[in-house]
């Protein structure tokens, strides 16, 4: 269980997050969505920890500013939303980077192999002597992702969840790849383990999540199931456009058809 | 039939692939760089003066085995061991020092002259050539040959200290801000001590040019003594820098979430830098470019991983100032060029060529 409370950032004068609650469970995919400059990224930094906030953030019942951080290495990883790489390492070398304490896995041959199998994973078996420079930015970011799933291979550890943080996993990458991606944080969920993902995309974000919420400027809107939160009158108001939602087969989500720009000049 | 010979035969023509873990390379390249620096060790003791024989028939006659005549004793025991064992050290210290700061800087052009450890080193020993002799006679009697040694590392050390205060706040530290700082300090640090200079007698010019290009020369057992421990120290810090260098090759935040405590390394790396900078400075003076082109080398070799790349840039560090000096004793002989000038010489071109390879570094 992941909980924040009040969870309030000020960049010098502007506040950027107002007394924000936030909570979520092992065993889903939790989505952070709102539009741009709303918070969510700065909200999500909060939570991992990386950005000091005023408010708290349980993790498992325990302050996370009394962990330490190679201790929150064997309990979360985090994706975030770009990196670059400062040296020419191959593929294989930075995904090991992820080989922390967390890893946990007693056979040393099978610790060996875990690099190639993450690899695996995210589609990119034979890419191990590449050079991390030379890939495409979707192919840099799926990585990453091989990194971080690494270093909590195991979404269970000693009976407590383990978290998966994912600042737009999918904004680089193609449609197919985006649903390897989240398909991915899905099983990772199903197996055990938690999931926050900060997300643009609103219809793989219906057919992923099982909790959304919902913010705008620095506040949240609304919390619940996907069917809950994506309402027209929701994301209209929040995102600034005119929408419709709607419920196709099969997944049974709400569906999400763009109309109009509503505060743009010459479009209404 | 000739055609399935030589796809048979294909395979052992290309050198062994690494599949993207280039550690056994690295394996190699650590075995080959050490059996080099035991040979140019060997033959540095003797350049010019002995034999390699002697050299080794001198060696023996320390452990009690043989004898050696008194002359390639003394010249090999009491002048060219320190020597070359200064030259091993303050090689091996630089090329680690450069190392750690472009991890720490994630720049592979950072080097420890660009945060003003060396300009504040540099300050330290200029004061104490120019100004030690005002310093009452109890004081420098005491002091000795550690005076110039000892001012330098606290130079070194206050630099960063200050470098340190300007660049952090709240605990964590900017490295754009240590950067420009560095620049700004070194500027002033520069200043005074043309300053001082500028007040310096016709001899202490004199000493002040010789250090000031930097040299091994000079080197004896008791300013090896003051310094070479705090190296060495420094040196065995590195190795346990590897793992959070490599992450912070991703940033400061994946850093921090891989589990690396990012500001209690950065104060060791600052620190331990600064110190084995400092003390390499005190006893040779400014030689440049090392610290940038050993690590430079072996990254483009066996690839920017740490637990590799620190040990293997002390043993080709240790190689290259050796050979360096090799070159400083022949080139001029009898006379001695300072041996910064050719580091700078073959350094200079090399640092130029990375700049116009990486310009993406500089813009990025």
């Amino acid at each position: 269980m992941l909980s924040a409370e009040n969870i309030t950032v000020d960049f010098g004068v502007r506040r950027v997050l107002d007394r924000v609650d936030f909570a979520a469970r092992a065993g889903e995919v939790t989505a952070i969505v709102g539009p741009n400059g709303s918070g969510k990224t700065t909200l999500l930094k909060a939570i991992t920890g990386e950005l000091k906030s005023g408010g708290t953030v349980w993790f498992d019942g325990r302050d996370i500013r009394d962990m330490k951080a190679a201790e929150l290495a064997t309990r979360r990883a985090v994706l975030p939303q770009s990196g670059n790489v400062a040296f020419p390492f191959t593929v294989l070398e930075l995904v090991r980077l992820g080989l922390t304490n967390g890893c946990a896995t007693a056979d040393p041959a099978q610790l060996a192999d875990l690099p190639r199998q993450a690899l695996a994973r995210v589609g990119l078996a034979g890419f191990e002597a590449r050079f991390v420079q030379e890939l495409s930015g979707g192919e840099r970011q799926r990585v990453q992702l091989a990194r971080v799933l690494l270093q909590i291979w195991e979404p269970v550890l000693d009976g407590a969840a383990r978290w998966l943080f994912l600042d737009e996993p999918v904004s680089a990458l193609d449609i197919g790849h985006q649903l390897v991606v989240m398909q991915i944080a899905r099983d990772f969920a199903r197996a055990g383990g938690g999931v926050v993902a900060v997300m643009h995309d609103l219809n793989l974000t219906s057919m992923f999540a099982d909790q959304v919420s919902l913010l705008d400027r620095g506040a949240v809107k609304s919390v619940g199931s996907p069917r809950e939160v994506f309402t027209d009158e929701h994301l209209s108001a929040c995102y600034g456009c005119a929408l419709r939602t709607n419920t196709p087969p099969p997944q049974g989500g709400p569906w999400l058809l763009p109309q109009a720009a509503m505060h743009v000049a010459g479009t209404l | 039939m000739t055609d399935a010979a030589s796809v048979n035969a294909a395979p052992q023509a290309v050198p062994a692939r690494h599949f993207g873990d280039r550690s056994a390379r690295g394996r190699t390249i650590q075995a080959g760089l050490a059996l080099c620096l035991g040979v140019v060790m060997l033959v540095s003791l003797g350049w010019g003066a002995a034999s390699d024989i002697d050299v080794i028939a001198a060696l023996l006659a320390k452990l009690g085995m043989g004898s050696a005549s008194a002359r390639d004793m003394t010249i090999i025991w009491d002048i060219r061991m320190p020597r070359m064992v200064t030259g091993a050290l303050v090689g091996a210290a630089l090329a680690v020092s450069g190392a750690v700061m472009q991890g720490l800087f994630r720049n592979p052009l950072a080097d420890p002259g660009l945060v003003g450890v060396s300009a504040g080193a540099g300050l330290g020993a200029v004061s104490a050539i120019v100004l030690g002799g005002l310093l009452p006679l109890g004081v420098q009697a005491f002091a000795g040959p550690y005076l110039i040694p000892f001012a330098a590392f606290l130079g070194g050390w206050a630099s960063t200290l200050v470098l340190y205060r300007i660049a952090t706040s709240g605990g964590r530290t900017s490295v754009a801000t240590m950067l420009l700082a560095g620049i700004a300090l070194g500027a002033l640090t520069g200043a005074i001590t043309g300053f001082i200079v500028y007040r310096a007698t016709d001899d202490q010019l004199r000493d002040l040019t010789f250090w000031g290009m930097g040299s091994v020369a000079g080197a004896t057992w008791v300013k090896l003594m003051a310094a070479g421990p705090i190296v060495i120290l420094t040196l065995l810090t590195a190795p346990f820098l590897s793992r959070a260098l490599d992450a912070l090759a991703l940033g400061e935040p994946v850093a921090v979430h891989l589990g690396i405590d990012v500001q209690r390394m950065k104060r060791i790396a600052v620190m331990s830098v600064a110190a084995s900078v400092g003390a390499a400075v005190a006893i040779t003076g400014g030689i440049g470019f090392v610290g940038i082109v050993v690590p430079h080398l072996l990254r483009l070799l066996q690839g920017p991983v740490h637990r590799m790349l620190l040990p293997n840039a002390a043993l080709l560090g240790a190689i290259i100032l050796l050979v360096a000096d090799m070159i400083s004793r022949t080139v001029a002989a009898p006379a001695e060029l300072p041996i910064g000038i050719i580091t700078a010489t073959l350094g200079g071109p090399f640092f130029l060529w990375i700049l116009l390879k990486n310009r993406a570094i500089l813009e990025g």
